[in-house]
């Protein structure tokens, strides 16, 4: 294959399901070829000349007053510009009291080093148990339907805290050159970033322009501005005049970046003999460190008719640090107390969880996709919760999820220049869904050309202001605008051809790269640019414009899975995840988000877990080899199901599917051993532990 | 430390991951020592007979001048004793393909092949890489035309936001190198040192089944 030809048409045939489902179904991203070489570079990646290099002091402890410091003595190391202690006392692991400004980083690691602050530790709480938690309180109401009820179900549900881990750590840097700056921020919003930047920096917004060309991961925890980070390298940089480089270390990254916050929730659940549900109590805590809100679960999520459910909700505060959005916040912590609540239900009452389902449902696509996936995970092969004796337990389990399209503030411009290139431009970032591809299908869809021919600049505050990377947003905000924009272009070009030639633009069309007059070929596209008076023709359109995806995106997912009840290891074998975003623009790279989604959804149920020590209140495992992240030896077979029936408009796809996965993990664990395990992840030591103790 | 779920967790790597903390064990020893003490893992990364530098060759404690052999060109450098071979490639080269993720040991986001096999270039000093060929992400591709593997990579979008896609793409060159037609658990094998946050194994699986001449796993099909 021809390098020019990569990654325009690479058609791969091992999803048949998949096939002719998407505006392009053999694109690959347009900036692959720059992350497999190694030449994408990100903001961690902008070591500038002259530059210094950044540090934080901070907590090492849940709770600590700073005692004493060698911050003198620090300064004196050499290469070391400046040490400064900004706080006194720390409220979690990662809580910062202070910078160390060094000239390498080398440097810094002594300044920071000789630091050597003094903490005397006090006493922490380090979990939503800790604190003080309301009892329940049904009311009348509710009292009502528990006492009217054949069955009631008294379960509690926990979730953990699990933290992003993006793979480039926060971070930025920041290049004050006296009259303006140029700001590499590791972030998920361009604009965003710019944010509380103008004072740190000493500049107009005019003055200075955010660039994030590529970043390595934020999946929700790079949404906060230009961060903790940002703001302090511009100060730094103002003041000294000099590029300043500030990321944060892998153990920062962990413990003061955010995270999903743990949650628990309290149900009483009461239901007929034949598993109809009329309701109850759920009592819900999120578990926010030292946040100010965010804990808040989904659950009920709304897609079950659940009956009459009195819902309560507390935020609890302790000793570790406080949560950020995280892809689908609140949802796979909810999916996962709702799916295997209905599991419990369901077997109880003696009816099969799908059937169960089936009844439940509200949306009629997702009664639909869950018999797709039934079929093709072999429901038929399940055996009934509880019935199986050997070592090896095989269960399935369900998941599902819906997720609304919401639109950020979009402006959008196509240039088509005289030498017949055309650009597609907003200042959005690709966080990893393939921002540029999208985008740049719908501008040679729109415009009649191959996709070779359109080129995309983003990741800019100076380019037309794009959406942040939140809410699944980022895709349902671009697409339609940009093919807006470049259907602007696109006229402004024939009418130009028009006029030359005396005629109608509606006799003019473009197909193939190939300018058509009454449906025949007429020129070539590089001759018709080559008319273009000045330099180029730009198309604009803003949000509102183009064809908007109404509506929700479904998913469901479904789990098959093997426990050894021996260990207590639990191997998942296959994950099927039907999904629907709308219109599919790209479908391998719809495909990979919905993979991703799934992966970091097993990842949660299984392994990740934020362990924090009970009396210093300090995160055990702030690195990646005792943070357990599902790596490829636990890999299953995924297989992610584009969903397209009756798909208008472009809808979200970002964080639906890391929402129903580890509910279904959940559901196919208890259907294998009989017994519910009520807490994620689902670690040998609970399966064992379930396993000894019998019944639920 | 080896997570209990994940038998094959140091099985990808033939070197520099010997689970020491590498800056933690330079204080202690001093970096004269630290230099002289190279780990058996990374023994076995350098040519045959060649030995660690003798004991009496003290390096620092400042910036000592150092020859590395990176992508077929030598390359002179300034750095510290205890300067990792990533921070001399990213800080002191311009070589930012490989990533600092975890720094130690833990990711392969930083994976470089020195001599034929994968290494964690966070986990091994500048000073150890003198007089080994080291290849890094940049290096893979000759004269303009992409490694199979990378090609394969962007045929089956076996990335995402790509921060850990330079890993990936080292681990499964230096697995066909060693085993032209690997199986698919002999590839999750080769891979378990490296970790991807957005998720894209099983698209890394069969970019590196099809890089090896072997078809992709194939999902269902409609009424099959
Ligand atoms: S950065 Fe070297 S293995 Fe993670
Ligand atoms: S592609 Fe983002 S971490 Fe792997």
């Amino acid at each position: 294959m021809r390098r020019d030809d990569i990654p325009y048409s690479m058609p791969t045939t091992n999803r048949p399901r998949n096939a002719g489902s998407a505006i392009s179904d053999d694109a690959s991203r347009l900036d692959a070829v720059a992350k497999v070489t190694g030449q994408a570079i990100y903001s961690r990646d902008r070591y500038l000349p002259n530059s210094l290099f950044a540090g934080f002091i901070f907590c090492p402890y849940g709770k600590a007053k700073l005692e004493s410091h060698a911050s003198e003595a620090a300064k004196k190391i050499p290469g070391v510009v400046e040490v400064e202690i900004s706080g006194r006392e720390g409220q979690y692991h990662g809580h910062t009291v202070g910078h160390v400004l060094a000239e390498s980083p080398e440097a810094l690691r002594r300044g920071l080093a000789a630091v050597a602050c003094k903490w005397v530790r006090e006493p922490v709480r380090t979990k939503i148990r800790d604190g003080e938690l309301a009892e329940p309180s049904p009311n009348a109401k509710t009292s009502d339907i528990l006492a009217k009820a054949d069955h009631v179900l008294e379960a509690e549900y926990e979730t953990q805290v699990q933290t992003h881990c993006c793979l480039e750590p926060h971070g930025a840097t920041i290049d004050h050159k006296g009259e303006s700056a140029t700001c590499y921020i590791s972030t998920q919003g361009t604009f965003a970033a710019t944010d509380g930047l103008s004072d740190a920096i000493g500049l107009p917004r005019s003055k200075y322009e955010v660039i994030c060309e590529y970043i390595g991961g934020g999946f929700g925890s790079k949404l906060n501005g230009a961060g903790k980070e940002g703001v302090l390298a511009a100060r730094l940089s103002a003041g000294h005049n000099r590029p300043v480089y500030l990321f944060r270390t892998r153990e920062e990254d962990q413990t003061d970046t955010g995270n999903r916050p743990s949650g628990l929730a309290r149900v009483k659940i009461g239901f007929t003999k034949d598993g109809t549900i009329l309701g109850g109590l759920v009592q819900k805590f999120g578990g926010v460190g030292v946040g100010r809100g965010g804990g808040g679960m989904s659950f009920p999520s709304g897609r079950y008719n659940l009956g009459d459910i009195q819902s309560d909700h507390d935020d609890v505060r302790f000793n570790g640090g406080a949560p950020r959005p995280f892809r689908a916040p609140g949802h796979p912590q909810g999916a996962f107390c709702e799916e295997l609540m209905l599991d419990e239900i369901a077997t109880k009452a003696g009816v099969d969880p799908l059937a169960l389902r089936l009844n439940l449902e509200n949306s009629g696509a997702r009664k639909e996709m869950l018999e797709l996936g039934a079929e093709i995970v072999g429901w038929k092969n399940r055996a009934k919760t509880g019935s199986q004796a050997g070592v090896i337990r095989r269960g399935f389990g369900i998941g599902s999820a819906a997720w609304g399209s919401g639109q950020g503030r979009t402006d959008c411009e196509v240039v088509i220049n005289r030498d017949g290139s055309i650009e597609a431009r907003t200042g959005t970032q690709d966080i990893g869904t393939g921002q540029r591809t999208t985008m740049a299908i719908m501008t040679a869809e729109a415009i009649g050309v191959p996709l070779a021919f359109v080129g995309v600049r983003i990741g800019s505050s100076n380019l037309p202001v794009g959406p942040g990377s939140g809410g699944s947003v980022t895709t349902p905000s671009t697409a339609p605008v940009m093919a807006a924009a470049a259907a602007r272009a696109r006229e402004q070009l024939l009418t130009t051809i028009a006029n030359l030639n005396s005629a109608d633009a509606s006799e003019f069309d473009v197909k193939g790269g190939e300018i058509l007059r009454a449906g025949k070929p007429f020129m070539t596209w590089a001759q018709a640019c080559a008319k273009i008076g000045g330099e180029q023709i730009v198309g604009r359109a803003k949000q509102g414009e183009g064809e908007r995806g109404k509506g929700h995106s479904d998913g469901v997912q479904f789990v098959d899975l093997r426990v050894d009840t021996d260990t207590g290891v639990v191997y998942v074998d296959r994950v099927i995840a039907v999904q629907s975003c709308g219109r599919v623009i790209c479908r391998k790279t719809a495909e990979s988000q919905i993979i991703g989604g799934v992966i970091q959804g097993l990842s949660y149920a299984l392994f990740e877990n934020q362990v924090l020590d009970r009396n210093a209140g300090s995160m055990l495992n702030a690195n990646m080899e005792s943070y357990k992240i599902l790596g490829p030896n636990d890999m299953p077979h995924i297989e992610p199901v584009l969903w397209t029936k009756g798909a208008t408009g472009v809808r979200s796809l970002g964080e639906p599917p890391v929402v129903p996965t580890a509910g279904a993990v959940a559901c196919a664990v208890f259907n294998a051993i009989g017994t519910p395990v009520r807490s994620i992840p689902l670690t040998p030591d609970k399966v064992l532990a379930a396993l000894a103790g019998g019944g639920a | 430390m080896v997570s209990s779920n994940d038998p094959g967790w140091n099985n990808g790597k033939d070197a520099g991951k010997d689970g020491v903390s590498r800056r933690s064990f330079m204080v202690t020893l001093g970096a004269s020592a630290a230099a002289a003490s190279l780990s058996q893992a990374a023994q076995a990364a350098l040519p045959k007979g060649q030995d660690a530098q003798p004991e009496s060759d003290v390096r620092g404690p400042g910036e000592t001048s150092l020859t590395l052999n990176v992508n077929g060109q030598s390359r002179t450098i300034k750095a510290e004793p205890a300067t990792t071979l990533l921070d001399a490639l990213r800080q002191k080269m311009g070589l930012t393909g490989p990533k600092e993720i975890c720094d130690r040991g833990a990711c392969g986001g930083c994976s470089v092949i020195i001599n034929g096999n994968l290494v964690a270039s966070c986990m091994m000093l500048a000073a150890d890489a003198e007089g080994a060929a080291i290849t890094t992400i940049e290096g893979l591709s000759k004269d303009g035309a992409l490694d199979p593997v990378q090609e394969s990579f962007i045929r089956h979008d076996a990335l995402q936001c790509g921060y850990c896609t330079p890993g990936f793409v080292m681990a499964g060159r230096a697995l066909l190198d060693k085993k032209p037609k690997p199986t698919l658990a002999e590839i999750k094998k080769a891979l378990s040192g490296n970790i991807c946050r957005c998720g894209t194994y099983t698209n890394v699986f069969n970019a590196i089944l099809e890089a090896s001449g072997q078809p992709p796993v194939m999902d269902s099909a409609p009424g099959a």
